[in-house]
């Protein structure tokens, strides 16, 4: 999960929020239950005080009698961790009254540690008792006797805190366990409801690359109602760069055809003529049309980039350039041959790649003695490099070029040979174009004998 | 030989029919669609110059319904339009011949040219007939090796006769070859015109047949 990501923002507040709400949660229901624990223990004590010191009203008269009655075995048996004990205050002699189960000891009182009474003349607190028990006592006075023999008497009941104690701890463990417990699950659930409810922005991501790839012309997937109208305008934008391309072609075609039709008036009028005007005029006319021409082309790849791809058949445009290349040629009994595998798939818009087959194919017929070979290879892609290749030839049995000739660049409007009508513009046309593709295109000598085009053109996969 | 211009713009249009003119063609022009279609479904043209972008009616449908009709005469395509699919989309259309604005005139004449050589069987420029010799590339004719002079109308009846030669040519068929649509179309006129040959070749090489037409065929050559 990247940091720079959504899946990590929900994630990250979700466990934030966690571990915060958890142990704050786990702190308030410990100390309710804790104050509710400490709450019933200190009734209960309360009560065994008000029984024990009525019990020794009961039984005796100026002095306190022995309760007989408590209804606690635990007073019974020796260091229970439960004892009462009536004590004559004021230094009077005479022995106290104890439970069997202090056997000996004593219980230290709250009055001689000068704690408070409540409002129901009880003194609480928390000491240590015999054997080091923690004792909750609880201590009121009591006074037996009228007039001079009147005596205050302390009556005690102190109760261990340690069972208490424990299990209080015991519970706090498993509370904790439970709600550590809660909070892994809790993060499950979020992970899972992050995968789950980010799943879509996947398949539009998906989708998006099938229509870089040229696999897809728009993004069709099914979608929840809070991204579907993502997906609407995304594909109301794809139509609209589609649409602005094609408009741009229209209007290039439209200059084309505008242009071209003065231009020839121009130089087929100057032609007429032999005079100095006569000359210039044909040549910057020609000049023009070159210029006209190159900036056409580059309009047309220009419009042509960051365009969503298309992808086209390689056989068909070039078995319908061939029929027209054979009907122009006719004469001449050229034997057309095509070696191309069915599948061969050009990434990239149909109109391009017949420009560039109608350029090669239309230069070696023009050329061929009898022969010209149009084959496609498709090599498959490199672990290296980036994507597959088509690999078109285009061979013909003409003269082809000088070892000279080959070595040369490409440049546009430059002719190898000045004896066959054409502009000089087809080889360049045909480079620039398979450029704009960041294809190859070569000229090489042809096993047939004349010149051998090869090109390099992304395949469409 | 007559040639049909399919040409919208008046400027290209006229130049054309001087360029044609000059090299011996009767030349009929047509400045939209359905006048260029009208002219090649009902005259017997040698070529047509056909312009794609016309108006009232495209140049694709207007060749297309020719060949519908089975019009079959060569057609050579004149469009500023010279991507490859254009040229794919005419030459499926039924046309023979592609050529781009702005083109060298003489370009196009050497394509009219070989439709016509085409369509008569002829596989080289020049086309002989015993000692005669006729230059398609300069429109002249040599007998034994010496120039002939002719007038264009003589050169136009010469020509076609050569370019048919040892065949019957009637006196319609020549009438309808030889002169543009508006032409005073008397038949008598084709004959003062192979008078004129006559004196200008051996007189026996233009044989006339009896109600069928005229032959042209080598010297000596009986039948």
């Amino acid at each position: 999960m990247k940091t720079n990501s959504l899946a990590f923002r929900l994630f990250a507040t979700a466990a934030a929020w966690n571990l915060l709400v958890l142990p704050i949660a786990g702190a308030i229901i410990y100390s309710l239950y804790r104050q509710e624990v400490e709450t019933s223990f200190d009734r209960r004590i309360g009560v065994l005080l008000t029984v024990i010191l009525q019990d020794s009203i009961d039984h005796g008269e100026s002095e306190p009698g022995a309760p007989k009655d408590v209804g606690e075995p635990l007073f019974e048996i020796t260091h229970s961790g439960w004892y009462w004990q009536i004590k004559p205050l004021d230094g009077k002699p005479g022995h106290p009254l104890v439970s069997r189960s202090l056997a000996g000891e004593v219980i230290p009182l709250p009055s001689e540690f000068n704690i408070e009474p409540n409002d129901r003349e009880t003194r609480w607190a928390n000491l240590d008792g015999p054997l080091e028990q923690k004792l909750r006592v609880a201590e009121t006075i009591y006074v037996f006797g009228e007039g001079k023999k009147a005596q205050r008497y302390s009556v005690a009941v102190a109760a261990t805190w340690g069972e208490v104690e424990a299990s209080l701890r015991a519970f706090r463990t498993r509370l904790a366990l439970a709600l550590a417990l809660a909070g892994i699950g809790l993060l499950a659930v979020t992970l899972f409801q992050i995968r789950f409810g980010l799943f879509p922005l996947h398949k539009v991501e998906k989708g998006l690359a099938a229509i870089r790839s040229g696999e897809a012309e728009r993004l069709d997937v099914e979608l929840p109602q809070e991204i579907e109208p993502l997906q609407h305008e995304l594909n109301a934008l794809l139509k609209t760069s589609h649409d602005i391309v094609e408009r741009a072609r229209t209007h290039v075609g439209n200059l084309a055809h505008a242009l071209k039709t003065p231009l020839a008036v121009i130089v087929n009028e100057a032609r007429e003529d032999t005079s100095q005007l006569a000359r210039k005029v044909t040549e910057q006319a020609e000049l023009m049309h070159t210029q006209v021409n190159l900036y056409l082309d580059r309009a047309r790849m220009a419009a042509r980039i960051g365009v969503i791809g298309r992808v086209t058949e390689v056989r068909p445009v070039a078995e319908s350039i061939i029929r027209a290349l054979e009907r122009i040629y006719r004469d001449r009994q050229l034997e057309f041959s095509v070696d191309c595998p069915a599948g061969a798939r050009f990434q990239g818009e149909r109109q391009d790649l017949e420009e560039m087959l109608g350029n090669l194919l239309d230069n070696a017929a023009k050329w061929a003695r009898a022969k010209v070979v149009f084959s496609v290879a498709a090599a498959p892609a490199e672990a290296d490099a980036a994507g597959a290749w088509l690999e078109i030839r285009v061979d013909d049995d003409g003269p082809g070029l000088t070892p000279e000739q080959l070595a040369e660049p490409i440049i546009r409007g430059r002719r190898l040979d000045e004896t066959k009508p054409g502009s000089g513009l087809g080889h360049s046309i045909v480079a620039d174009l398979a450029h704009s593709y960041r294809g190859k295109f070569e000229l090489a000598r042809s096993e047939l004998g004349g010149l051998s085009a090869r090109l390099t053109l992304p395949l469409a996969t | 030989m007559r040639v049909l211009v399919v040409e919208d713009d008046r400027d290209l249009n006229r130049q054309l029919i001087s360029a044609l003119t000059d090299a011996g063609y009767a030349v009929d022009a047509a400045f939209d669609g359905e006048e260029g279609y009208f002219l090649g479904e009902t005259e017997p043209y040698d070529v047509v110059i056909l312009d794609i972008g016309l108006p009232k009616m495209d140049g694709i449908s207007v060749l297309e319904q020719w060949r519908r009709a089975e019009r079959n005469m060569p057609v050579i395509i004149l469009t500023a339009r010279d991507r490859w699919s254009d040229k794919v989309a005419g030459m499926d259309a039924g046309a023979d011949d592609y050529v781009a604005k702005p083109f060298h005139m003489e370009e196009l004449l050497a394509r009219i040219r070989a439709q016509v050589r085409r369509a008569s069987g002829h596989a080289r420029s020049d086309i002989e007939c015993g000692p005669l010799r006729l230059d398609t590339k300069t429109a002249r004719v040599t007998l034994n090796g010496q120039p002939i002079k002719l007038t264009s109308h003589e050169y136009r009846l010469l020509a076609y006769l050569m370019h048919h030669n040892e065949r019957v040519v009637s006196r319609t068929e020549l009438v309808e070859h030889l002169y543009e649509q508006d032409f005073d179309r008397d038949s008598n006129t084709i004959e003062v015109f192979i008078g004129r040959l006559r004196k200008k070749i051996p007189p026996d090489m233009i044989k006339t047949i009896r109600g069928l037409g005229y032959r042209l065929s080598q010297e000596g050559d009986e039948n």
